[in-house]
């Protein structure tokens, strides 16, 4: 039997270790790392699908994937349990001949093309899964048809000094690009790729196919993949996209990130225009609690909270509880983290299901001349009675 | 307890309830923040393990059934099973139920009788309580009894009229049963929740409205119990059970969720209480707002002060309000300067900057959903 096909099927990167957020993805894929509150970093991407109208997404992962699996569900929290498409896990698996991991991120897609062939789709969206930002793909893939585009590739101005760390789209005064070159010594222009690709299947099937075939390849899309497609003489734009966004790969940039969401106008507003909400799988959670004397102030507290200390520009997650004479300041603290009494955490993030006990110190304050060093906590660590974790130090 | 269904009836006490239940049962006002009251009956019954629940609704059921839909939430989206909505439309009658009698045997030929299972829970949603069902069905069963009712001491004050109270004697036997009767302490409030066969039900609530009998408590359990006709045992129930059959009740146990003790009891570990999942961000405290004593739902915007009030999700308090002792439902917005003390805000009420409204706890004043002030 023939399903109807798809106008656009994407793939969602994931399956990167995310070693840079050390204890943070110690035993969590970084997608389902979380973030702001209520999320994890996986809801962005996920989130942005849907409301850009795209209802099959194939989630690439291999590193820890039973969070995630469980996380993701059958994706009826997204809208994405659907008869025909939704939202699939896809873990590398032995196949006939051979059995092997994801070599890079060209192979995780080479290695699904029969779950991308299902559906016959036009074009092919591929993303990362470790990005905070609103997106509404479907302009880019509007632009990229209008173009009659190959390949479109997602880009934003970054300030030039910083441009010699992301790969630069050099491009014609058109938007098609001309050269791609990745993280250059000097670069000629400023507009970084984000990792969000549109390809026409027909050119993704080919190039991939070619990519596994090349022994010296390292099966990656920057490095690979996309120089090929230019060789070839294919059409390539970019595409440019104004607004947030947040690769949250590093202990600073994720908690950077998280403080962006706070303020009564910030960084990054959560709620956005109230057109585009984000989506997370939700837990039957009670409102929150909030104790006589607890000033909160500039903070973001999500539900199933009791909270009877004092929240400072921080962002507390869903289920934890805070004791009285406690303190959290220019922290996050993920799920389900208890803080005991008289508790101090000051510029640290604090993993899931943490047991803060009575007394202890986390991270330290800074002056704003000073580098501001995180302490990390991660997931389930109890912390003794009166233990002091250092600023910075990582637990 | 695959042996086990529930009915529950979701319009028992509407009328008492004023404007509050202009347009929504009784069974789908808003609780705590982020329920609605059918969210612990219908998770108690499943946490019970009962997989195959009917409601009876007759006016107003267009939020219930929104709240509710498939009851995915409640894992109550199955196969076998499931939920079912009875109103008086589906049984091809064109008047409401006078009863909860009425109600059954209407239903049962095309409802209740389909299923399997030997035994029924009946419940409404005018009691909030977080009950292990579980072992209420052991009990039952233990008791060798026809029929459970779940009683709770501490309700009867000599004032407050009870459907049905019990007193029970030293051995926990039942030895005086009155319905609608404001009955003095000593006395047991039935928490309308009923325990039998199911068979024994249905051949009954066919029986009584035969005989033009439609009322469940009177003309059922206390009849049949006077007659000998059946046997009755009472389950008391030793934790929080919040009866909500007035406003005044309605506003005094929204309030009371904001204690520890009552939190506790209603929310434990192993008695979830599921709700429709809303996607709402994590609520916002601003610099200089001062938040003391209260309880907050997803999605709120909070600048001002507040104190022992409830906030349903999406709230925005503006600087400078301030709220005290106040239900204040969801998508609500209070303007700058605005004080409000013992009030109940229904969804979707604006107040203007500068308003001040103050009522009492005996007499909170109400505004309706989508009410400008």
């Amino acid at each position: 039997m023939k399903f109807p096909k798809k106008r656009c099927v994407a793939m969602l990167l994931a399956g990167g270790q995310g070693s840079r957020l050390l204890v943070l993805t110690q035993n969590t894929a970084k997608p389902a790392v979380p973030f702001g509150g209520k999320y994890r970093i996986i809801d962005f991407p996920l989130s942005n699908c849907v409301n850009s109208g795209i209802d099959t997404v194939g989630i690439l992962t291999q590193y820890q994937p039973l969070e995630l699996n469980e996380y993701i569900g059958n994706g009826q929290p997204w809208g994405l349990n659907r008869s025909h498409g939704g939202v699939q896990v896809l873990p590398p698996y032995a196949q006939s001949e051979k059995s092997e991991w994801y070599k890079g991120t060209a192979n995780a897609i080479y290695q699904n093309m029969a779950f991308i062939e299902r559906y016959d789709p036009d074009n092919v969206l591929i993303l990362s899964g470790d990005h905070i930002y609103r997106m509404d793909y479907a302009k880019m893939i509007r632009y990229h048809e209008e173009h009659d585009s190959d390949v479109t590739i997602a880009v934003r101005q970054v300030p030039l000094e910083e441009a010699s760390r992301f790969g630069i789209m050099n491009t014609n005064p058109d938007g098609s690009i001309y050269e791609f070159e990745e993280k250059p010594k000097v670069p000629k222009s400023n507009n970084a790729s984000m990792g969000i690709y549109v390809f026409k299947w027909s050119i993704l099937k080919k190039f991939l196919t070619e990519d596994e075939n090349d022994p010296g390849s390292d099966n990656d899309f920057g490095k690979n993949v996309i120089p090929a497609i230019l060789h070839a003489g294919h059409k390539m734009f970019a595409y440019a996209f104004e607004g947030y966004w947040k690769d949250v790969g590093t202990i600073s940039s994720l908690w950077e990130a998280n403080m962006d969401l706070l303020g009564t106008s910030p960084e990054f507003n959560l709620y956005g225009d109230g057109n585009a909400p984000i989506f997370a799988r939700n837990y039957a959670l009670p409102a929150s609690y909030i104790d006589t004397g607890s000033k909160n102030t500039n903070c973001l507290i999500a539900e199933g909270c009791e909270i009877y200390g004092l929240v400072k520009h921080s962002v507390v997650s869903t289920g934890c509880r805070m004791g009285r004479n406690a303190v959290v300041e220019d922290s996050v603290i993920m799920p389900n983290t208890v803080i005991e009494e008289g508790v101090i955490v000051r510029n640290a993030i604090v993993g899931e299901g943490c047991i803060l006990r009575r007394g202890a110190v986390v991270g330290g304050s800074f002056q704003p001349d000073e580098q501001r060093q995180i302490a990390v906590i991660g997931k389930d660590h109890v912390i003794e009675v009166n233990q002091v974790v250092k600023p910075g130090e990582v637990i | 307890m695959k042996n086990v269904m529930g009915l529950v009836f979701a319009n028992i006490y509407d009328s008492s309830l004023g404007q509050l239940t202009n347009k929504r049962t009784q069974a789908s006002l808003p609780y705590g923040g982020r329920y609605r009251q059918i969210d612990f009956t219908l998770s108690n019954l499943s946490n019970a393990g009962i997989r195959h629940i009917d409601i009876v609704t007759q006016y107003n059921f267009q939020s219930l059934m929104n709240h509710i839909g498939s009851g995915e939430e409640w894992d109550l989206k199955l196969e076998v099973g499931g939920l079912e909505f009875i109103t008086p439309y589906s049984m091809g009658q064109s008047e409401n139920f006078r009863g909860k009698l009425e109600a059954i045997a209407a239903a049962s030929e095309a409802y209740l009788s389909r299923g399997k299972e030997e035994y029924i829970i009946l419940a409404d949603a005018a009691v909030i309580c977080a009950i292990d069902l579980a072992e209420v069905i052991e009990a039952h069963i233990a008791s060798g009894k026809d029929v459970t009712v779940v009683v709770k001491s501490g309700i009867a004050n000599g004032s407050k009229q009870l459907d049905l109270a019990v007193r029970l004697d030293q051995d926990g036997e039942i030895a005086d049963m009155a319905v609608d009767y404001a009955a003095p302490e000593n006395y047991l409030a039935s928490m309308g929740m009923f325990i039998m066969r199911k068979d024994l039900l249905l051949r009954s609530a066919a029986a009584c409205v035969s005989r033009n009998r439609y009322r469940f408590e009177r003309e059922f359990i206390l009849q049949d119990w006077l007659d000998r006709l059946i046997s009755v045992n009472a389950f008391e129930f030793d934790n929080v059970a919040l009866f909500n059959e007035s406003t005044e009740e309605y506003f005094r146990n929204n309030l009371a969720i904001i204690r520890r003790v009552v939190r506790h009891s209603l929310y434990r570990d192993g008695l979830t209480i599921y709700t429709k999942v809303r996607d709402q961000i994590p609520s916002y405290y601003g610099e200089g707002s001062q938040i003391d004593d209260c309880i907050v739902a997803d999605g709120c915007v909070l600048l001002g002060a507040a104190s022992n009030s409830v906030f349903f999700r999406g709230v925005k308090l503006s600087n400078g309000a301030s709220v005290r002792s106040c239900v204040v439902m969801a998508n609500c917005e209070i303007g700058i300067g605005a004080q409000l003390e013992y009030c109940i805000l229904d969804k979707d009420v604006k107040i203007n900057a500068g308003v001040k409204l103050i009522g009492t706890m005996e007499h909170p004043v109400i505004l309706n959903r989508g009410d400008v002030v």
